[in-house]
């Protein structure tokens, strides 16, 4: 089976419908977002970008698929973009050119994989991680590691295109569960596409 | 699965640029670490593993070119063949270029340079990319999707990462001294190396077979390490697993070692919790630096000429072990078989990875 959510400014998919959530298309909609689902997770207001819109998916994914069947190393995290950490990079960069003072919380979001650390904590989850800098969203990319994953025994892959790249802001989640049913690239970039 | 062999491409580090080269000046216990002047964020001297025969500014671009050169040399057509992929492992690329795109250099000279008809896999996951990246090779080599693939570490000393450590208070101010008693944090270092994972044994260099690797995630802090080494004990557990090892027939341990307080002793307690206490084990921090991504790439290689060699390198700038966890950290060289090789790393983001080679005879 495969689930879906894709959230972007102004706008949330979950598993291919546009959802009735009135978003802004401000700088702030992620807290938007944060507020409109109740979270109660104050970690969130630490966050870079990135790991914030991937809490974000997940917390609306959460909704549709039983994560509790799955035991704490079940999960394959297999998480990609173009970008790395681009926007955190920048302002990092700013911290210690122009201000004279490197932020070490700056720093510690300036690589990728924060991200998919930040889903583990939220989670709970000793399974594997993998990041990826690819030029696009590959639906091939993302086949071909769930099947090395699914081989070496993951029950389930989330997987995600997460980019917070120049005003481009957006998140593409999706879970796999290993149960012999296929999915096609097809499938894949249509959910990205929505 | 089929069988996967591994074998050493290129390798660039502080100490030198060819295996041998550096594998002898490890054997003489010389570290390619020296004082910089004035490179620190308040203008302080810090040790650093810095590559001194580098002649341009742009480090990344002349280290990446370099490598692709040697590997042009000893694969020759085979770099840019159909069946062969390129995989890279770096955390920050090209960062000379932040703001802009510090990864786009890479496709760029990967694809002039070695001609090879896709587009290079990279994977940045802190300091577990290496092994990552090696364990992915492996992946796609059991699955018959590619006959070779060529895994690249590559990272280069910055500002922009110098400063972000003395932010954290994690760099020492003399030779870093991973396990030691008296250890103050890490060096970070410059490097590039190349593996090649292949479905054939090719002979070109010393080839070992590759049995297995995993990765886990501590699930507990982004930028510090599992009190109880959690993930690295469960991602260990799954590598022997999968390796179809037991823990007895493990000669050595090349562990992460950062030289830090609390990564050492981390990784000290989950060796302990799994029975590996008296495994002969290093960290080479002390030779080259923390390298980043090209960490766990140069330290396989390393390994494997521990293994050509029949000797284990000690873990440089040891006085006294100052872990909870019960160790045995290699105080002296030791000439010893040296059959079965785990190699470890742990990062930030709480990742944890490990592979386990093994040699042919």
């Amino acid at each position: 089976m495969i689930y879906s959510c894709k959230i972007e400014k102004g706008a949330v998919f979950l598993n291919g419908v546009k959802q009735p959530i009135g978003l802004s298309n401000s700088e702030n909609w992620t807290k938007e977002l944060y507020l409109e689902l109740g979270l109660n997770y104050p970690k969130f207001y630490k966050m870079d970008d990135l790991s914030k819109m991937a809490i974000l998916s997940f917390t609306i994914l959460k909704d549709t698929v039983d994560f509790e069947k799955f035991g704490e190393d079940d999960v394959s995290l297999i998480f990609a973009n173009s970008g790395s950490s681009i926007e955190t990079d920048k302002k990092f960069l700013t911290s210690y050119s122009e201000n004279e003072s490197p932020s070490p919380s700056l720093f510690v979001y300036t690589l990728p994989n924060i991200m998919t650390g930040e889903l583990a904590i939220f989670n709970k989850w000793f399974g594997e991680n993998i990041f990826i800098i690819n030029e696009k969203y590959s639906p091939e990319l993302y086949l071909e590691q769930i099947n090395f994953y699914f081989s070496k025994g993951a029950k389930a892959c989330l997987c995600g295109w997460v980019e917070n790249k120049n005003s481009e802001q957006d998140c593409t989640m999706f879970l796999m569960t290993n149960d012999g049913a296929k999915t096609t690239e097809k499938e894949l970039l249509d959910i990205y596409n929505q | 699965m089929k069988e996967v062999f591994i074998s050493y491409g290129s390798i660039i580090t502080p100490l030198g640029n060819s295996e041998e080269q550096i594998f002898q000046k490890m054997v003489a216990g010389d570290s390619g670490i020296q004082t910089a002047v004035e490179v620190g964020n308040k203008n302080e001297n810090i040790p650093l593993g810095k590559i001194r025969d580098l002649s341009s500014d742009n480090h990344y671009i002349e280290l990446l070119n370099r490598t692709c050169d040697q590997l042009i040399d000893l694969y020759g057509d085979m770099v840019a063949e159909k069946s062969t992929k390129i995989i890279i492992s770096s955390t920050k690329a090209d960062i000379e270029v932040i703001p802009n795109d510090s990864f786009v250099s890479t496709r760029k000279i990967i694809k002039s340079k070695l001609n090879n008809h896709g587009d290079p896999l990279i994977i940045s996951n802190a300091c577990i990319s290496g092994i990552l990246a090696i364990n992915t090779a492996a992946d796609y080599i059991s699955h018959g999707l590619f006959d070779n693939v060529i895994v690249i570490g590559i990272d280069v000393l910055s500002d922009f990462v110098t400063f972000g450590f003395q932010s954290l208070y994690a760099i020492s101010n003399e030779v870093t001294r991973p396990f030691d008693k008296s250890r103050k944090g890490i060096n970070l270092g410059e490097a590039a190396g190349a593996v090649l994972l292949s479905k054939n044994n090719l002979g070109k260099t010393f080839t070992a077979k590759y049995l297995g690797g995993s990765s886990s995630n501590d699930a507990n802090h982004i930028s510090g390490p599992s009190r109880t080494g959690e993930g690295l004990f469960r991602s260990i557990n799954k590598t022997l697993e999968r390796s179809k090892v037991n823990t007895e027939s493990i000669d050595f341990i090349s562990g992460h070692g950062t030289g830090t307080i609390f990564n050492d002793e981390m990784e000290s307690i989950a060796f302990d919790r799994l029975g590996m206490n008296s495994i002969p084990l290093n960290s080479m921090k002390g030779f080259f630096g923390h390298t980043l991504g090209a960490a766990g790439v140069i330290e396989v290689i390393c390994s494997m000429k521990m293994m050509e060699h029949q000797i284990l390198i000690k873990n440089i700038g040891i006085e006294e072990v100052g872990v909870s966890g019960k160790i045995n950290i290699l105080e002296n060289n030791l000439k010893t078989e040296v059959r079965t090789i785990l190699k470890t790393g742990s990062g930030f983001g709480g990742g944890n990875a490990s592979l386990i080679i093994q040699s042919i005879t």
